[in-house]
């Protein structure tokens, strides 16, 4: 009977502080008005890293309370999807173009109205302007500054001077958002004679792509298809300078693509004004040159200067490409695993 | 810690008492209600997947890509699953029967590896081996991430072979390794077997180690549709296909280990006279654990702590804190819930080969193999409709004990059968009740066993991620959510205090799931008391 006493005491117990803590942590979101918002909820899939620093900077500025969730893009994308209507999130960040398409596609972003982030090009803004582009990263070609001859076009890395010495990371999402643009441009028989020639020039796969710019630094490799920002992450993680420098192709080839990070306010939300306004805050001109300055992003503003050591936007000519049709990157997949890449 | 030891000695009839048929309403009915719970996950997958119209789904299933990873999913469950029973057989026992230095001390390290997630174990590998990629550097670190469940599986079975049995073939002049193979194995295989049985379905889920090293098993593949074409409905048509392939592994373990050899009685002899002095076998036992440790401790602790010391930044001590608090009491919560929900299985299944009680159990291993980001979305999908609960610790709790339940249910039901069969017809031909056989005779022996399944889930549950990412209450972070954050943009180095603390905070659970041994020796007369 002492062991039924116990156990009739352990599951009180448990009852107990289940009920205490859901009543600590369970009292979010109720149906408020715009004008007195205290709370805002954010799911973020910017590092806190990265991210959260601005993030303070808005609650200083505006008093209102931010509640942050941090995590991966796609996942928290997935779970959004999953929460519908019952989405707690206000606002989603995201690291990447792909998965504010896939939000808005399942019609949970709520339409910005025109006079929400007038700084940014329509070019970074959603067709319907569900979702808007915050910052911009460039791909590009990060290369031993030991290669002497640099290519002029993503085409010319299959030729017998990159046979071998050339990274890349089929896994990862910016290379696919890179062959969905490759498959919408050049068409998808053209792409697959292009990653035939990079399978058969001995490519090297890497799982991400720190990976590749850690193996340029060490010689493995000489050159490498990655994020610009990557040269930066990987020397501050050493915590030393690294040889290897970021390159560009000619003006307007696809190998110069540029994804963005975005953010789109949740049409569950019931504290559109609130969201929106933090939406002005990090496409403001101020904000957008901290994102230069500080996580040696792109500003996506007209005429805005270039992380240290870059080219700017314009220089680079980036290719004309419509973000929104970077979000299937299903038949990319297939392709790739077709030419067994993935 | 075996699973479906489900038959018992018959019990000798008692009276029909009302109070009794109560009782087994009430049981009945907890069970029925846990069973309804393990069943949320496969619900959701079923509900999603059939979604899809059903040629696509076809599509889906046979296409040449899905074979492959089956394939290779099935390659690498059978290599880690074959070499861990071979070298944590191996190691358990030398470990128990062999004459070594401080052996009560040994088996802490030979466990300690439960401690370090599989993601760190890749990280931490790949910045000795960068090159380290492929099915065979996945099994290499899944194999040192999963052997401690069969060592510690043989050594929850060898606290209970009958020694007395030892003794005489000693006296019969059989060899050491005759011994082992008619006397100890017969005894401990079903312990083996349950370690296989939670080493490859833990295999299965695995996401960090495998995705790390670019390797595609099931588990990635769904990742992948939900991350690259945000598909939910491709992946849970894929988590089906992994739901089936955990069903065989099961229905392969359950024909595999047969009905086993179950001690009549606790046995009377101390391990003390069985000890084996012989110098080579001390030896092997010792370079066996040596590398085993080498690899799979000292290799990933011995980086953490350099790149812990080259860490340029200065440590948040406050977060630091406050992520070890809100893993410590999530994870302990999960563990508590783990055990209550477990305890109506085990003890329905304990005393009778009640139909319910096999099928939970069934449930709550397949459920043991779906990755954590499937359990997490089905209670995001549930748990959102419930506003008052979703992202509360409590949901995440009920989240971690619904993905490591088999931990739990595995070393209660089994250490409930364990119990001496004459014990419980002693007490049942003294009148006693079922029920109360169970409450004054069972329980009480099935305690350290209990306890044990407990300490195994909140081990795990510290190291969750996936779940934890969608299911925590938004802006708390655990141990393994900040593990996470810096190691997503490669900051290794300030990662490192939070991977250490983990361990250091893990080793406390691991220490106490070496502890029974050392109390056993001593309480041995006690326990065969009653």
């Amino acid at each position: 009977m002492q062991i039924q006493k116990k156990v009739k005491k352990i599951a009180l117990l448990a009852l107990s502080t289940a009920l205490g803590a859901s009543l600590i942590t369970g009292c979010s979101s109720s149906g408020e008005q715009a004008s007195d918002v205290q709370e805002l909820t954010i799911y973020s899939g910017r590092s806190e890293e990265f991210i959260a620093p601005f993030f303070a900077e808005w609650e200083a500025e505006s008093g209102i309370k931010l509640n942050i969730r941090y995590g991966d893009s796609a996942e928290l994308a997935a779970q959004i999807l999953e929460e519908g209507k019952n989405s707690p999130a206000d606002l989603f960040l995201s690291q990447d173009a792909g998965a504010l398409g896939a939000v808005a596609a399942a019609e949970l972003f709520t339409a910005l109205p025109d006079d929400v982030a007038t700084t940014i090009p329509a070019t970074y803004v959603a067709a319907n302007r569900e979702w808007v582009g915050v910052t911009g990263r460039a791909r590009v070609f990060a290369y031993s500054p030991s290669l002497t001859t640099l290519p002029q076009s993503v085409t010319d890395l299959t030729a017998p001077a990159y046979k071998g010495i050339l990274g890349i990371a089929p896994s990862n999402s910016s290379f696919q958002a890179f062959v969905t643009a490759l498959i919408n441009e050049a068409g998808s028989a053209a792409a697959e004679k292009w990653l035939k020639g990079l399978k058969s020039n001995d490519v090297k796969i890497f799982a991400k792509n720190s990976a590749i710019v850690e193996a340029i630094d060490k010689g493995e490799i000489k050159i490498g298809l990655v994020n610009h920002y990557y040269t930066w992450e990987v020397s501050e993680s050493l915590g030393r300078e690294i040889k290897v420098d970021n390159g560009f192709f000619r003006t307007g080839d696809i190998g110069n693509l540029i994804n963005v990070s975005g953010a789109g306010v949740l049409a569950s939300s019931k504290k559109y004004s609130a969201a929106e306004d933090l939406i002005n805050f990090l496409t403001s001109g101020k904000v957008q040159e901290e994102f230069v300055s500080k996580t040696h992003e792109y500003s996506l503003l007209d005429g805005s200067s270039a992380p240290e050591g870059l080219p700017s936007m314009t220089e680079i000519g980036a290719p004309a490409i419509d973000l929104d049709a970077l979000k299937n990157v299903k038949a990319t997949q297939d392709l790739l695993i077709k030419v067994g890449l993935l | 810690m075996p699973t479906g030891l489900s038959q018992s000695q018959p019990i000798a009839p008692s009276v029909n008492r009302r109070g009794r048929n109560w009782r087994v309403l009430g049981l009945q009915f907890s069970t029925l209600l846990v069973l309804v719970f393990t069943l949320i996950p496969l619900i959701y997958l079923g509900m999603r997947a059939f979604e899809k119209p059903f040629p696509e789904i076809l599509d889906l299933l046979f296409r040449t890509k899905t074979l492959e990873v089956v394939g290779s999913t099935t390659l690498l469950v059978l290599i880690v699953v074959v070499v861990n029973v071979f070298l944590g057989t191996i190691l358990a026992n030398g470990l128990f029967f062999v004459q070594l230095p401080l052996a009560r001390f040994l088996i802490i390290p030979a466990i300690l590896p439960l401690a370090i997630p599989s993601y760190v174990f890749t990280y931490t590998w790949l910045a000795i081996v960068p090159s380290l990629s492929g099915l065979y550097a996945s099994a290499f670190i899944l194999i040192l991430t999963t052997m401690p469940y069969v060592v510690l599986a043989n050594l929850v079975g060898l606290r209970r072979v009958d020694t007395g049995l030892i003794e005489v073939a000693q006296t019969l002049g059989l060899t050491r390794i005759q011994i082992f193979f008619r006397i100890v194995l017969p005894q401990i295989r079903l312990n083996i077997s349950a370690g296989a049985l939670l080493t490859g379905l833990y295999v299965m889920s695995d996401f960090g180690a495998v995705s790390l090293l670019n390797t595609e098993t099931l588990t990635v593949t769904i990742q992948n549709m939900y991350k690259a074409s945000y598909d939910r409905s491709a992946a849970a048509v894929i988590a089906l296909i992994l739901v089936l392939a955990s069903v065989v592994f099961i229905i392969l373990e359950e024909k595999f280990k047969g009905k086993g050899v179950r001690n009549a009685i606790a046995r009377s002899y101390s391990v003390k006279n069985l000890l084996i002095s012989k110098a080579s076998y001390s030896i092997t036992i010792l370079a066996l654990l040596a590398t085993y440790v080498a690899l799979a401790v000292i290799a990933p602790i011995y980086v953490l702590v350099s790149r812990f010391i080259g860490n340029p930044e200065s440590i948040e001590y406050g977060d630091l804190f406050s992520a070890a608090v809100s893993t410590i009491s999530v994870a302990g919560l999960g563990a508590l819930i783990a055990l209550l929900l477990s305890v109506p299985i085990a003890i329905m299944s304990s005393q009778s080969s009640s139909r319910i009680a096999r099928s939970a159990e069934r449930i709550v291993l397949v459920s043991h193999a779906l990755p954590g980001v499937v359990i997490g979305l089905a209670l995001v999908s549930l748990g959102s409709k419930i506003g008052a609960l979703y992202q509360t610790t409590l949901l995440l709790a009920f989240a971690y004990s619904l993905l490591f339940l088999a931990k739990s249910v595995a070393s209660t039901t089994a250490s409930l059968s364990q119990v001496p069969a004459v014990l419980k017809d002693v007490a049942a031909s003294l009148g006693k009740s079922k029920f109360k056989v169970t409450t004054l005779v069972t329980m009480p022996m099935a305690l350290p066993g209990i306890g044990l399944g407990a300490l195994l889930v909140f081990l795990t549950a510290m190291k969750e991620l996936p779940a934890t990412l969608m299911l925590r209450p938004t802006g708390m972070e655990t141990l393994a959510t900040q593990i996470w954050s810096y190691a997503s943009i490669n900051r290794f180095n300030e990662a490192a205090p939070y991977a250490l603390l983990l361990v250091l905070i893990a080793a406390i659970p691991t220490f106490l799931l070496s502890l029974p041994e050392r109390l056993e020796s001593k309480d041995n007369k006690i326990e065969i008391g009653g």
